[in-house]
């Protein structure tokens, strides 16, 4: 017997118990489903991920407290990085363009009677450089305004609008912990940076920030959370990696283990790849025991179906079937529910995915070798769980499964 | 006359140690090429498992069968396949169709085992069933005909490879007296167009119809060649 006659003879008995074949199918459609989701959504999260990165453009580098060991053994950071440690970069280290500390603390701040919280962010004028961030209103805070340790803000789009709604921010004070500060300046809509909402911050001079709000100062100076710094161009991306991490020695009086971490854009490349790589995985991990679910469920359906079918598998032996023309025919029967559950299960992934890549900021998106794996694997799991039932049948004594009534 | 079917003290037992049943026991039985055979007894005689060793569904567990002159016995499931496919034909008490396939795809079965072409496949099936006077019920499905339809359909099936030799287990067993009349008529009919016909039955009136009635008991046969007119004394006996 030819493979058509057996794929046909499948297709028949299938559509002559529609209901159960489309159960049936059900684990394999919602096990490839997720599967074809989970890794669309994690390649897109990756995506999104680096892409914030790659926004920075490739000269970035920051500059982080505490060594890569001293983070795997204790959470708590020895030395802190400091506002004179970002300074002494500025002005010591010429393959540095922009230098751009960071100090940041959750507030409430109000304006007339209104109340938010909201993050205040401290920084140095070099911030809007080494963001790429623009201004929608007014201007940034200058280096005299560090200097001096201005009352003056810069308000996120966010902010902005919740506070003053439609009258114009500029010149109006604000209050954080009872002290008033004037609006200078209204940032450009941002969006999300590494899933810190950029335009819900309020933005003031770092100076200010260490001496009236937070008072953050270590025993060397006063502490900055990270410094974010843009080399001159790419090809002095080591060099400032290099000449930063002689400074900082030298400063922090290293004797063996570095006090600080300088990463590059394409470490945090390397570092976003890994852990939404590791994330995919894992989702990709559980979708793929929904699919094995499934499998079983195929395995399952297929036992009953040969009990039940034992004396047409009986019949089908006398009028001249061979072990093999039987095992073929249910072999076949459950690789093409498997793959036919694989196919809608691939529609209804890529079209969540595709909702998903529509409603969100992830540019999730399928690959047609996804695919393709998908509904193979699919298709092969309908042939390692068909084998046992359909052995089974193929086995049968046609003298019992004929006796059965 | 060539023989076609040839038990040689052919035994065929179940189980073992005490419990063993012993279905067939030192059965000698040679049927030739155009016979009518009714094979009678009381139940659990083993006539069917006999008629199974007969129909390469079943090995002896020792003795010699050979089917037109090959002994079964050195034959892979590939070959027996074949053989049931191609020189024997089968009609169970039951009917056995396929419920999801009409009249004309049941018959068309064997021809799908047995690598007919699709076309040749139709006008076979569609003669078959003429044949035997279903010739305008060839798109029913099973449960759209009658029981007498059924047997006439799963008759079809069974000649429609045009079998050498046509086994039936009790073919009226679950007919009423005049659809069994139309089913015999049938098996006359095809016995005088040279296949051998061997039928399992119960009813004197059936057996009477054939041209030789082999009795068993106890699986052995007991009586060969048995006369209408002993019927009556062997069944009491
Ligand atoms: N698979 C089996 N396992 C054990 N014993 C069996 C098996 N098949 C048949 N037998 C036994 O072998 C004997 C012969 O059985 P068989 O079916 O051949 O009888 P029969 O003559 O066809 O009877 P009936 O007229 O009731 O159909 C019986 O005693 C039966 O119980
Ligand atoms: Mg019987």
């Amino acid at each position: 017997m030819d493979i058509f006659e057996s794929v046909n003879m499948a297709v028949k008995t299938l559509t002559a118990n529609k209901l159960r074949s489309t159960l049936t199918m059900l684990g394999i459609i919602i096990g490839n489903a997720s599967v074809i989701a989970m890794v669309g959504i994690g390649q897109g999260a990756q995506r999104y991920a680096a892409e914030q990165f790659e926004s920075l453009g490739p000269n970035v580098l920051f500059v982080i407290p505490g060594s890569d060991e001293a983070r795997q053994r204790t959470f708590e950071v020895e030395r802190a990085l400091t506002l004179e440690d970002a300074e002494a970069i500025a002005s010591q280290v010429p393959s540095v363009d922009a230098v751009a500390p960071q100090l940041q603390s959750q507030q409430p701040v109000t304006a007339g009677n209104r109340r938010i919280s909201t993050l205040i962010l401290g920084t140095t004028p070099d911030f809007t450089i080494v963001r790429d961030f623009d201004m929608e209103q007014g201007r940034f805070f200058s280096e005299t305004d560090l200097q001096r340790n201005t009352r003056v803000v810069a308000l996120g789009s966010d902010v902005a609008r919740r506070l003053f709604s439609n009258t114009n921010p500029i010149g109006q004070q604000i209050r954080i912990r009872n002290l008033s500060f004037e609006v200078i300046g209204v940032m450009e809509s941002k969006g999300a940076f590494l899933g810190n909402n950029q335009d819900d911050a309020v933005y003031i001079p770092i100076t200010t920030m260490s001496s009236r709000i937070t008072g953050n100062t270590s025993p060397y100076g006063t502490e900055v959370t990270f410094i974010s710094v843009t080399a001159r161009d790419e090809n002095s991306i080591n060099a400032a990696q290099f000449q930063m991490a002689n400074l900082l020695r030298l400063r922090h009086r290293v004797v063996n283990e570095d006090t600080f971490t300088i990463r590059t854009q394409k470490d945090a490349l390397e570092i976003v790849g890994n852990v939404t790589g590791a994330l995919t995985l894992m989702l990709a991990a559980i979708a793929g025991i929904s699919l094995f679910v499934g499998g079983i469920g195929i395995m399952n359906i297929m036992l009953v179906s040969v009990r039940e079918r034992t004396q047409e598998i009986g019949l089908r032996k006398a009028i001249g079937a061979s072990q093999s023309d039987i095992l073929l025919q249910f072999m076949i029967e459950a690789v093409i529910l498997s793959a036919i559950g694989g196919l809608i299960g691939t529609g209804i992934g890529v079209a969540g995915v595709s909702l998903v890549a529509v409603t969100t900021p992830l540019q999730a998106g399928v690959s047609a070798a996804a695919v393709i794996v998908a509904v193979s694997v699919s298709g092969g799991i309908g042939l390692f769980f068909g084998v046992f039932p359909a052995r089974q049948a193929a086995r049968l004594d046609p003298i019992v499964a004929l006796r059965s009534a | 006359m060539k023989p076609i079917i040839q038990l040689e003290h052919v035994n065929k037992t179940y189980g073992s140690g005490e419990t063993a049943v012993h279905a067939l026991a030192d059965v000698n039985l040679t049927i030739e090429v155009g016979e009518y055979c009714a094979i009678m007894g009381p139940s659990g005689s083993g006539k069917s498992t006999a008629m199974n060793v007969i129909g390469c569904l079943d090995r002896p567990t020792s003795g010699r069968y050979f089917l037109d002159e090959v002994d079964v016995a050195n034959l892979s499931d590939v070959e027996l396949a074949h053989i049931r496919n191609r020189k024997l034909g089968f009609v169970f008490q039951q009917f056995h169709l396929l419920p999801q396939l009409s009249a004309l795809e049941n018959v068309m079965l064997p021809m799908v085992y047995g690598g007919v072409p699709n076309k040749e496949r139709r006008e076979r099936a569609a003669e078959a069933l003429t044949r035997v006077g279903l010739s305008n019920r060839l798109n029913n499905k099973p449960t759209q005909l009658s029981g007498g339809q059924q047997q006439r359909v799963a008759i079809a099936r069974a000649i429609v490879n045009r079998p050498v030799v046509l086994l039936a287990d009790e073919p009226t067993g679950a007919l009423d007296s005049h659809t069994t009349q139309e089913v015999l008529a049938i098996f006359g009919e095809l016995n005088a167009s040279g296949i051998t016909v061997i039928m399992v039955t119960h009813e004197s009136e059936v057996a009477r119809k054939t041209n030789r009635i082999v009795w068993f008991r106890d699986g052995q046969v007991l009586h060969d060649r048995l006369m209408p007119e002993d019927l009556a004394q062997a069944v009491t006996t």
